[in-house]
């Protein structure tokens, strides 16, 4: 017994203080992952600004000896198109995520009222495309063929917008973070269903609306998949079609040695240049890295996955 | 049911708020469903889905005459699936415990912040990336070793390359959802296996494993239900598309996309998408069964 109160009086504070070498070679694991991680996106930073001829020269560098704006000046080349598409990825980022927060709390407070029957329904209704789906053929053939929604840019919002997995994620926070005595109390003071849902739950909701809106608009500004399955017009294509683009110009000059002098020529813009292609890049990726650290303090309260049985 | 129905309409309120959601599920996903009837189709443009005349299972056959492809990108999908999966499982479980655990708060939050950055950059801007590593001139591998290895032509290397890439990307952000449990665990529970004489190791090994437990369960069965789908960006865009690395790079998702651009053989492509939603399902059955024998609780529904 006088052992064991020994050794709480010796332990107590070393949970808080003690950092010996344990510690220290913890440390050094996370620091050995997080250059792993990062590294790669500083060398898009660096390469954007090297000279281009050092890179064709010496290749790719983390400690490049000339330094050039020449290719963040190349990016300004895409003109008009560069402000099309950086105002239709906002738009679709910007109306995606907050349509599909909308939407998807507004089912997560349904399913998520006990004594509510259908709800059972609802959940398993929710459920179900997570465990089978018709797959890509299918999707492109009924949206293209059957609704006839070739080159929309609702076929750049709708598909992204309701997630199963994002549901549970908002039912479960409803569930375990906003106490059912507080919707109760609304209702008897007379509250309706959709006042108590717009004025108690969904500001409640605000940490893990945050952390589910910020991947769902990440997901929005990525997404190259529907766009280059969908998009045929200019005036429609995002961003992630930019990158995509030079992807191909530049497989097309690999792929055949033998391109005119004047094919090359009319490319323009598009002709590989490592620096300009990774200005592209941090045109692409940039607004994300900006706006992320604001979000990430939301994370790990918001995102809490439950039970998805009802 | 006059009760179910007397329930229902006192929830009508619930039903107008599910409303939306329910008709995007439906015309996104579930309508979609109805398109694997193609694989018994032969698909006319022009007819549409529903008018298209059926023809038994003749696009099957072209899955037998066509088996050294069907196997290549079926063997690939799995063998992706299970090495992404248990690899991606232990580090994001081993990362959210060493942050957990590092003393060092505000530099293991700063660090953290770094190592989930790599999640939002897209594949297609991944791909260059990659490019600026492993360009058989101008890439930083093949210059700090000084060999000129043609990386992107040599398919033997990918499975490798492929694998630290999806490391890379999704271990910041995938060990997230694991320290919100973490986060969660009372820590008089600690405290009072500390007072016990448990040193650290012990502490880890019987209270922070089992309380993570419940967490791998449901993002494994959750996994489960798409084991024959993969991060089609990963294989397409990453990989270039490049046919002479499809032996060791093309999964189902990537031919199908594949397919779709060329517009090439619908018949075949059609049987594979029907193959892969019902193994799809079909192992998601079988998963959760798995789990409801062992632990009840645990299971998806």
């Amino acid at each position: 017994m006088s052992k064991h109160k020994g050794n709480k009086a010796d332990l107590a504070p070393s949970r808080h203080e003690r950092k010996g070498l344990g510690q220290i070679i913890l440390l050094l694991f996370l620091l050995l992952f997080t250059i792993f991680c990062f590294a790669p996106v500083l060398l898009v930073f660096i390469s954007a600004f090297t000279d281009e001829i050092y890179i064709v020269q010496n290749g790719f560098s983390f400690f490049p000896e000339k330094w050039s704006m020449a290719g963040m000046k190349a990016v300004l080349k895409y003109g008009k198109q560069l402000f099309t598409s950086y105002a239709v990825t906002i738009f679709i980022t910007v109306a995606g995520t907050f349509l599909g927060l909308l939407i998807m709390s507004m089912y997560a407070y349904s399913i998520s009222r006990k004594d509510f029957r259908l709800s059972k329904f609802l959940s398993i209704f929710l459920l179900i495309p997570m465990l089978f789906n018709g797959g890509q053929l299918s999707g492109y053939i009924v949206f293209t063929n059957l609704y006839n929604l070739k080159d929309s840019l609702l076929l750049l919002i709708l598909p992204l917008c309701v997630s199963t997995m994002n549901v549970i994620i908002l039912r479960t926070y409803i569930a375990n973070s906003i106490p059912g005595e507080l919707m109760e109390a609304a209702k008897i003071d007379g509250a309706g269903e959709y006042r108590t849902f717009f004025q108690i739950t969904l500001p409640l909701l605000k940490p893990s609306l945050a952390a589910v809106g910020f991947m769902m608009a990440t997901a929005y500004w990525n997404d190259w998949q529907n766009a280059l399955l969908y998009i045929d017009s200019n005036n429609k294509k995002p961003l992630q079609l930019l990158l995509v683009s030079i992807q191909k110009n530049i497989s097309f000059l690999l792929n055949n040695n033998n391109v005119p002098a004047t094919v090359r020529a009319a490319m323009g813009g598009a002709i590989p240049q490592y620096s300009a292609t990774m200005a592209t890049v941090i045109i692409v990726i940039g607004p994300i890295m900006v706006v992320y650290p604001f979000f990430q303090k939301y994370f790990i309260k918001g995102l809490t996955v439950g039970s998805v049985k009802g | 049911m006059k009760d179910f129905l007397k329930n229902t309409w006192k929830h009508r309120a619930h039903i107008v708020l599910a409303l939306p959601a329910f008709l995007v599920l439906f015309f996104i996903m579930y309508v979609p469903m109805t398109g694997l009837v193609l694989a018994f189709k032969k698909f006319d443009y022009t007819k549409g889905i529903y008018g298209s005349p059926f023809c038994g299972l003749d696009n099957f056959k072209f899955l037998i005459a066509s088996k050294a492809t069907f196997i290549t990108f079926t063997r690939n999908t799995l063998l992706y699936y299970v090495v992404f999966t248990v690899l991606g499982t232990l580090l994001n479980v081993t990362l959210a415990i060493a942050i957990d655990q590092c003393l060092f708060k505000r530099m293991a939050k700063t660090m953290q912040t770094l190592m989930i950055i790599p999640v939002f950059i897209s594949y297609a801007a991944v791909q260059f990336i990659v490019f600026a590593f492993l360009s058989s001139d101008t890439g930083l591998i093949n210059n700090a070793l000084g060999t000129s290895t043609r990386f992107y032509t040599t398919a033997g290397l990918w499975p490798y390359i492929l694998t630290i890439i999806k490391i890379w990307k999704d271990t910041g952000y995938g060990s997230v959802l694991y320290m919100s449990v973490l986060a969660g665990i009372d820590t008089e529970l600690y405290e009072a296996a500390e007072i016990d004489g448990a040193n650290k190791w012990r502490r880890i090994w019987h209270i922070t494993l089992p309380s993570l437990i419940p967490m791998i369960t449901v993002m494994l069965l959750l996994s489960v239900g798409s084991v024959m789908r993969s991060d089609t960006g990963l294989f397409y865009q990453v990989t270039r598309d490049s046919g002479i690395l499809y032996s060791t790079t093309q999964v189902i998702d990537s031919y199908v996309l594949h397919a779709i651009f060329k517009n090439s053989n619908f018949g075949f492509t059609a049987a594979t998408s029907f193959f892969q939603s019902i193994v799809g399902l079909l192992l998601m059955i079988f998963a959760n069964w798995l789990v409801k024998k062992i632990e009840p609780d645990n299971a998806l529904f």
